[in-house]
């Protein structure tokens, strides 16, 4: 799942970056110290950059243009055909359902109107469940990305086996939510877990993991931490391996010492990539559950909104209309963190 | 780390070189890239140490770091309790067609995107784009719904369909599509070489590192898709490895359960893992890919 | 299949007709009540031939999912024309029951399921599944000898909802060996209050022990919460409900809950589970515990392992009440409702066959859950496995559930949340218990009060 979100929303930064899709061009050597955009982006193909004319008038189109035009149906409408039918019409019919009272199971719902929002946003679940959402968002984005700058500049020293613990560090994003939920899992049972045994060698007891649900919480956070530092630290890497030898050294016979170097030159430099991460990991923060579903079967504590969501609907509770309208909440939120994106990068672009 | 942190926050500027120092000490040196592969790994190397305990070993709280007497047998009744080789083939079987078709629409929906004229591109563009803020779990249900009706719980088609369209593939590689110089298509489209040979011939070979970036992100994904399958099949024959690892973990024989549990968690980590492995820097570098200028 | 009957009462309550759109059969929710269905007003069971295969969905309570497959050979070898598909709806009762709500958006349903005892009445408010009674009577199963504590835990409207399956009741489970250092008789207590007596010996003599965390281990809460507490509630002449009023915060539940939170937080002998009370005691960590008869069987296996010694007893008995302070509890068995006549039909045999007398006392053996027919021939298996008998004789003083607990769709989970409030977390018992009865109250005047007037 994070991989998706990840690799998405990269690629939708870059999209805005890159302007529309007829074939605009910004063009050119970027801003100093963007590596990659040093290189001049070549134009786009012909056909790409005539099909804003043909947009205005379809009916002038040459026999040519309509030869184009089927051609992309044909390699495009599979993959458009799916996304509409399992993307979008889920979340139209979502978008229905949460205006029903309407519990799994049963035959028959009750048309409610904006009821459910109503329910949530003036019942005490909504101040608990976005907080709980916040934190752990936060928590989780803030941490991965901090420990990953760390990593990202360990790995880019060079030093013998940075190639292993490169992959080493990253390896955890690829491996299977279910499978890491229950290892840590067993890791931080109270009783016989590895980390309550090793506690217990310092004289100390172990915290209730599990039942105190501001633990849990932590919990959780840690583990995902713990999956997502990697990728956090790969990306930073490769902005720190982008970043132009010469400032530095220049830097560096200024006599500016690493640390002053790193704060007052190397984060700047590094901001788009920061902010590219922190999207990224925010949009995935947002959509995260099997690790939360694994590991706190019942939500204690941690109820975020796409936890909550389920909960609504699949735990005791069946109210699929009312956990359909958490999930509206949560893409709408999504929605305005692309939008926010979206803005953003392409004000940067321009200004640059 | 949270104790390099501490160590680099404070500013103490009047002594720049001590500065230098532990810069070089913390951030250039061993101790941080060794800390951080161990909080890696170690977790990991539990698992596998666990999964080879006896149940006696496991439960307790006179922990033992190493097996006192390796055993396999909690394979053997992960394989037996539940038909864990069936779940392999079926992960297999579904992530390698999931993974093929995905990628083969990705290439052509790209493509289409940046090569090929037509009027409501951009349109279609911003949709794909939104696509992918569609939480999965909003999905679940009405793609249930469907596919129940059409017959295909308990069926390859039915875990594999709902997920073939994809819009991160198809944005990754347009946008990696949008950076090929544009002089190679050209000469072959005086050559009269048609869209379907530009892509396979021209664009294709020279995309590799791309693709490749795909499909393992791809194959990833499908590999450790949990709550799509795990609604969509209830007959264990069907089941793929993550679904059927939570079957392992019945709530009322947790007692002896934990050593299966790790070794059904090794059977669904490893294999991924062994993948990334051999393919991890085209993973890295595609993923990086663009990320530097956004 | 849902009947006129259902559908009038439905808009009746619910005041349909706010135009809402009407969806093909597949397609989720009818809101403008006309579900397509047919009707089993009274099917003359004889004309009905039984379908050539069903399914039946469980979570394999105990582990049993071996001897499961097991009886279902032996059913398919007796009923050639029928077989049988044995499906996994989860790991546990939520889960199966998650499975089968969903199952009721699509079209295919399995044939039987497994439901607990919180989960069957709120099939049957929502017409999911099929009264036993008649359907029993046609494939001959005489159902007087079921247990009828345990098959009367079914009965709504005159009707069967269920029969009894995996049924348990909570044993308490000790560690002797902790026991006996401690010096204390080795027997379960009989009251909480010798319990309580006894507790700081017990401690005393194992807190050396690597890892010993507690005398007593509540079990964990979600799922057990709701169903053990009522042995404590009992004794103290307390309880979630009277009937359908809602007792949760009377005088003697909060002081009985007060008594709970005193073990842990005053006293600091007892503690709360994390995942699973008897790994916790098979681990060494506590002297004991209150779980399921269902645990009965792994639990001592594990603890051969370890060459431990488990002893069970009845649940201690509080200072209002001795006895009976034992709820019943696990699952049955139900047959959903929308499918076919042939396959009810089938399902029935099944169903019958699952809980015949020699196949309930080959589950109970594999398992520990209680035989749920009087007829059944517990000799060998109680000579296989003693602690068994005591599960057997506890049977006899049980109690059927707080209708709270078990009727109220939800209420479980509420009272598992609320006791983690006063138990993980130090809340006021008082507090916690008097919003405890008015989302309990809200839940009956919502969902099951409108239902039951009709």
């Amino acid at each position: 799942m994070s991989w998706l979100d990840a690799g998405g929303s990269h690629a939708a930064a870059e999209a805005a970056e890159k302007g529309d899709d007829d074939g605009t061009v910004h063009g050119g050597p970027g801003g100093p110290g963007d590596g990659r955009r040093g290189q001049v982006k070549p134009p786009r193909v012909g056909t790409a950059r005539s099909s804003g004319r043909s947009r205005t008038g379809g009916k002038y189109w040459t026999p040519r243009a309509r030869r184009e035009a089927l051609v992309f149906l044909a390699l495009a409408l599979p993959n458009i055909v799916l996304i509409a039918f399992f993307t979008y019409r889920p979340l139209f019919a979502n978008m229905y359902y949460s205006t029903l009272d309407w519990t799994l199971g049963a035959a028959q719902a009750t048309a409610i109107g904006w009821g459910n929002y109503v329910e949530f946003f003036t019942s005490s679940d909504a101040s608990t469940v976005l907080g709980i959402t916040a934190v752990f968002t936060l928590a989780t984005v803030g941490g991965a990305m901090l420990l990953g700058l760390l990593v990202g500049i360990a790995l880019n020293a060079k030093v013998k086996g940075q190639g292993f613990a490169r992959s080493a560090i990253f390896a955890p994003y690829v491996l299977s939510g279910v499978g890491v939920g229950l290892v840590w899992l067993f890791i931080f049972d109270p009783v016989y877990g590895v980390l309550s045994w090793i506690l217990r060698g310092f004289g100390a007891s172990s915290p209730q993991w599990i039942n105190d649900p501001k633990l849990a919480l932590l919990m959780v956070i840690i583990v995902y931490v713990w999956k997502n530092l990697g990728y956090c630290a790969v990306i930073y890497l490769a902005g720190l391996q982008s970043m132009p030898k010469d400032l530095m050294e220049a830097a560096s016979l200024d006599g500016a010492g690493s640390f002053r170097r790193f704060i007052s030159i190397t984060l700047p430099l590094l901001s788009p990539t920061t902010f590219f991460i922190l999207i990224t990991s925010l949009l995935s923060s947002l959509q995260a559950f099997d690790i939360i579903r694994i590991m706190t079967r019942t939500g204690n504590g941690t109820n975020t909104l796409i936890f909550e969501s389920y909960l609504q609907a699949f735990s005791t509770y069946n109210r699929a209309g009312y956990s359909a309208a958490i999930s509206v909440v949560l893409f709408v939120l999504l929605l305005l963190l692309t939008g926010l994106q979206l803005r953003f990068v392409e004000r940067k672009v321009h200004y640059a | 780390m949270s104790t390099a942190t501490a160590q680099i926050i404070p500013p103490q500027r009047k002594r720049p070189l001590s500065w230098k120092n532990i810069g070089q000490t913390i951030l250039g040196g061993y101790v941080p890239l060794v800390a951080a592969t161990l909080v890696v790994l170690l977790p990991l190397a539990w698992m596998i140490i666990s999964s080879l305990k006896a149940p006696g070993e496991i439960v307790t709280t006179e922990l033992t770091i190493l097996p006192q007497h390796p055993t396999m047998q909690n394979y053997v009744d992960a394989a037996t309790s539940v038909p864990f080789a069936r779940f392999f083939l079926n992960s297999v079987i579904v992530t390698s067609i999931a993974s093929v078709i995905k990628c083969f629409l990705a290439i052509v929906t790209a493509y289409a995107l940046v090569f090929v004229r037509f009027p409501f591109k951009r349109a279609i563009f911003l949709l794909i784009l939104v696509a992918l803020m569609v939480p999965p779990q909003v999905s679940v249900l009405p793609n249930y719904i469907l596919i129940a009706g059409l017959g295909g719980l308990n069926t390859y088609w039915g875990i594999i369909l709902p997920g073939l369209g994809t819009a991160f593939g198809t944005f990754l590689l347009r946008q990696h599509f949008m950076t090929l110089p544009v002089s190679i298509l050209e000469s072959a489209e005086i050559d009269g070489a048609n869209h379907w040979r530009r892509l396979w011939q021209i664009v294709f070979p020279i995309s590799v590192p791309t693709i490749a970036t795909v499909a393992l992100v791809t194959i990833v994904t499908e590999w450790n898709d949990y709550i799509w399958p795990l609604i969509v099949v209830d007959n264990p024959n069907m089941m793929t490895l993550p679904v059927g690892l939570t079957l392992l973990s019945n709530s009322d024989s947790g007692s002896q359960a934990w050593g299966i549990l790790m070794a059904g968690a090794v059977i669904v980590i490893v294999p991924i893992l062994i993948i990334f492995a051999a393919l991890q820097r085209y993973i890295v570098a595609g993923l990086t890919q663009g990320s530097v200028t956004g | 299949m849902s009947a006129q009957f259902d559908r009038r009462r439905f808009m009746a309550l619910s005041g349909l007709g706010l135009g809402a759109t009407a969806l093909a059969a597949c397609s989720g929710p009818n809101t403008s009540g006309g579900s397509g269905a047919g009707s089993t007003a009274a099917t003359d069971w004889s004309k009905v031939k039984p379908a050539a295969k069903i399914s039946f969905m469980s979570s394999h309570p105990g582990t049993s999912q071996p001897i499961e497959q097991t009886l279902i050979d032996a059913f398919q070898s007796a009923n050639p024309n029928i077989k049988v598909d044995l499906i996994t709806g989860g790991s546990n009762y939520e889960e199966v029951a998650q499975k089968f709500q969903t199952a009721q958006a699509g079209n295919s349903v399995p044939d039987v399921v497994v439901a607990s005892d919180v989960w069957w009445f709120r099939y049957t408010l929502s017409s999911t599944i099929v009264p036993v009674d008649d359907i029993l009577k046609a494939v001959n199963d005489k159902t007087n000898d079921y247990n009828t504590t345990l098959y009367d835990d079914y009965k709504y409207n005159n009707s069967h909802w269920a029969v009894p399956y995996a049924r348990s009741t909570p044993l308490f489970y000790y560690n002797k060996d902790h026991f006996k250092a401690a010096g204390v008789p080795d027997r379960a207590p009989k009251s909480w209050d010798e319990f309580a007596q006894w507790a700081p010996k017990i401690k005393a003599a194992n807190a050396a022990l690597p890892g010993y965390a507690n005398v007593y281990q509540y079990p964990a809460l979600a799922g057990y919460a709701g169903w053990t507490l009522q042995n404590v509630l009992w004794g103290y002449g307390g309880g979630w409900s009277k009937e359908w009023d809602i007792t949760a915060d009377s005088d003697a539940t909060v002081k009985a809950l007060q008594w709970v939170q005193d073990t842990i937080v005053k006293d600091g002998w007892a503690g709360v589970s994390s995942k699973d009370a008897v790994s916790d005691m098979t681990a060494g960590a506590v002297s004991s515990t209150v779980s399921s008869t269902g645990d009965l069987v792994g639990t001592i296996k594990a603890a051969k392992a370890k060459n431990m010694n488990i002893g069970v007893g009845f649940l201690p008995g509080g200072p209002v009440s001795a006895s009976p302070v034992c709820p019943t509890g696990g699952a049955g068995l139900v047959i959903a409702k929308k499918t076919s006549p042939e396959r009810q039909l089938a399902a029935a045999m099944f169903v019958s066959f699952m809980t015949n007398a020699a196949n309930t006392a080959q589950f109970s053996a594999a398992t520990g859950y209680m035989p749920v027919r009087t007829t059944a021939d517990m000799s060998s298996v109680i000579s296989k496995t003693p602690e068994i008998q005591v599960a057997l004789d506890q049977l006899k003083v049980t109690k059927s559930q707080d209708y709270a607990r078990v009727f109220l769709p939800g209420a479980d989970q509420e009272m598992a949340k609320s006791a983690a409030k006063f138990m993980n977390e130090k809340a006021d018992v008082k507090a916690t218990m008097t919003a405890l009865t008015a989302t309990l109250e809200g839940i009956y005047n919502k969902d099951v009060k409108p239902k039951l007037k009709s």
